[in-house]
């Protein structure tokens, strides 16, 4: 749909921008609503009627999750999980791309065939396995429990190997004539012709990554090793009346604002990623 | 993950064997390159996959090993009302959630695929919902679903909507949609503008409306997007689990599937019941998959 022509067309066309528009306000009002809300005193959170501004904005209120509880920590601790597990698989898919897309062995179909049959079986489905082999390697309560199940993903070498497919054979096999060994070229030559779908594959899986929650409640639920999802939902339970709400909100919102900034930043990488997760692309 | 690809026909990619392949010693060393990978899926995602099949037949609390008892699990669940209200619950969830998210984010983006000045501001603004995670999604709503809160205003309703039976559920809804369109709306953006140009010019030339030229040009062209978005949405809507453990604890008639097997597991210490869920579930997924696809595949001809 390119310009409009006709002036039935742009009248449409406005009309619809308008009715998206109003949308728009809609879906961002409760965001809007929640970072107010959180600037206020205790006594006016939940007033009737609404008022939008609070009457003092309570920067204090900023602090309260570090104050009083160990936000701080959820929040290392699913900065540590979540770069761990984008770097891991960042390495284990480019590598397993590289070798599926540019070399033939014995076994290499049936393998990749095996890993886009799992790219279908949520977590949910076999975390009871799961549980019990990462309790019988004695990695509950560990960052190992969290890390290491999700090191690799079956989008990811797909996504790899899609991407190395297209780097030209001529280049790896000029690599190889100047004496580069088959580390040395996919470090020097293939990575940086893919940077892109690397960088696309990083922000999808740090998202994720950063979203998940039922396996670190399962894994790794005391304090010491809980992510951000896990604490904030402990963190709700324990204060559900009205006078915690600003905290609770500036703890969400905090929680938020890693994956909300790389997303208004990176915007097209992350599009690129959950649109190549669905084979549109 | 709820990442797939449905994709009939090879990839757009020159097919990787048709390269040509490195000779001698080289091969070994490049099947070496995907042993992390395949080591990392071999123990923590096709072992338990196949392992999950094999616990559904035993009675197994995890301290202690796991003693045979045939069908049990599957006629105890038959039977169990609990399962069945579980079953219930979450396809009343993910078919209210996840039908208007894909017709709302289809219209929307019919009006945002376009270059003009406020598009890009409008699609952030849908799109943000889904950057943040679905628990600090929950406590946010929290607060908006609060009888004193945002929606009761809004609507001049004063709903206890998280703690009564009748509206739990619909609390849930409401935020689902809030947090699920936008991902939708980039799916199907992206299947928009994989459309090209000429077909719609081609079809006003010839006189077409802009309900026909929906009709006949851009709904089919937009049919495999459509595809992966509603696979997607069955798998998401299935998938639900942290908005009903923080907001409700499954209780007022939000208790999802997931939130049954979590409890099942780890708070009555029912592993070998929990399993026979996850192939239920598995074989139920699998089935939706397969006919959704056969329904598209149909029409697309």
């Amino acid at each position: 749909m390119s310009g409009p022509r006709s002036k039935a067309a742009r009248v449409g066309r406005g009309t619809a921008m308008t009715v998206a528009g109003l949308g728009g306000l809609v879906f961002v009002s409760v965001l809007v609503y929640a970072v107010l809300t959180a600037l206020k005193p205790a006594s006016e959170v939940l007033s009737v009627p609404l008022h939008w501004l609070p009457s003092t904005f309570e920067w204090s209120n900023l602090t309260l999750p570090f104050t009083e509880t160990p936000f701080a920590r959820y929040f290392l601790n699913s900065t540590v999980v979540g770069v761990s597990v984008t770097l891991l698989n960042v390495v284990t898919c480019t590598a397993a791309g590289f070798s599926f897309a540019k070399f033939r062995y014995r076994g290499r179909d049936t393998a990749f065939m095996v890993v886009l049959a799992t790219l279908m079986i949520p977590i949910e489905i076999i975390y009871v396995p799961l549980y019990s082999l990462v309790y019988s390697l004695g990695w509950v309560d560990s960052f190992a429990g969290l890390i290491v199940p999700a090191g690799t993903s079956a989008f990811g070498i797909f996504l790899m190997r899609q991407a190395i497919g297209n780097v030209p054979d001529e280049l790896i096999e000029a690599a190889r004539l100047d004496g580069a060994g088959d580390l040395r070229t996919l470090v020097s030559i293939v990575v940086p012709v893919v940077k892109g779908p690397m960088a696309a594959l990083a922000l999808f899986i740090f998202m994720l990554n950063w979203d998940s929650h039922l396996w670190p409640l399962l894994i790794a639920s005391d304090d010491e090793h809980r992510t951000l999802p896990v604490g904030l939902s402990a963190m709700q339970a324990d204060n559900l009346g009205s006078a915690a709400v600003p905290m609770m909100l500036v703890a969400a919102l905090l929680a938020a604002l890693p994956t909300v900034l790389l997303f208004v930043t990176l915007q097209r990488k992350f599009v690129e990623g959950v649109t190549m997760s669905a084979g549109i692309r | 993950m709820a990442v797939l690809s449905i994709r009939p026909k090879a990839p757009r990619s020159p097919a990787p064997s048709r390269n040509k392949p490195v000779r001698g010693r080289r091969k070994a060393v490049g099947a070496l390159f995907a042993v992390p990978a395949l080591a990392l899926f071999l123990v923590f995602a096709i072992y338990p996959m196949l392992r999950v099949f094999y616990l559904s037949l035993f009675d197994y609390s995890l301290t202690s090993p796991p003693e045979f008892v045939g069908f049990e699990n599957f006629t105890y669940l038959a039977t169990d009302p609990q399962f069945g209200a579980a079953l219930w619950q979450t396809v009343v969830y993910a078919a209210g959630t996840y039908v208007p998210a894909l017709a709302l984010a289809l219209v929307l983006a019919h009006a945002l695929n376009t270059r003009t000045r406020g598009s890009g501001l409008l699609r952030l603004l849908y799109f943000l919902p889904v950057a943040i995670s679905w628990v600090a999604v929950s406590v946010i709503w929290r607060v908006v679903l609060n009888p004193d809160g945002l929606l009761n205003q809004a609507l001049g309703l004063h709903l206890n909507w998280l703690t009564s039976s009748g509206s739990a559920m619909w609390g849930l809804v409401v935020m689902g949609v809030w947090k699920e369109t936008g991902f939708f709306l980039i799916l199907f953006l992206a299947g928009l503008q994989s459309i090209p140009d000429e077909l719609h010019e081609a079809a006003r030339l010839d006189g077409a409306g802009a309900f026909a030229r929906f009709r006949y040009v851009t709904w089919p062209m937009l049919l495999p997007v459509t595809a992966v978005c509603s696979v997607m949405a069955v798998i998401r809507g299935f998938q639900a689990f942290s908005p009903q453990l923080v907001l409700t604890n499954g209780g007022f008639g939000t208790q999802v599937v997931n939130l049954f097997v979590y409890k099942t597991a780890f708070e009555n210490a029912r592993m070998g019941r929990a399993s026979a869920v996850a192939v239920l579930m598995f074989l139920l997924l699998f089935g939706l998959t397969l006919l959704q696809l056969k329904v598209f595949a149909r029409r697309d001809r």
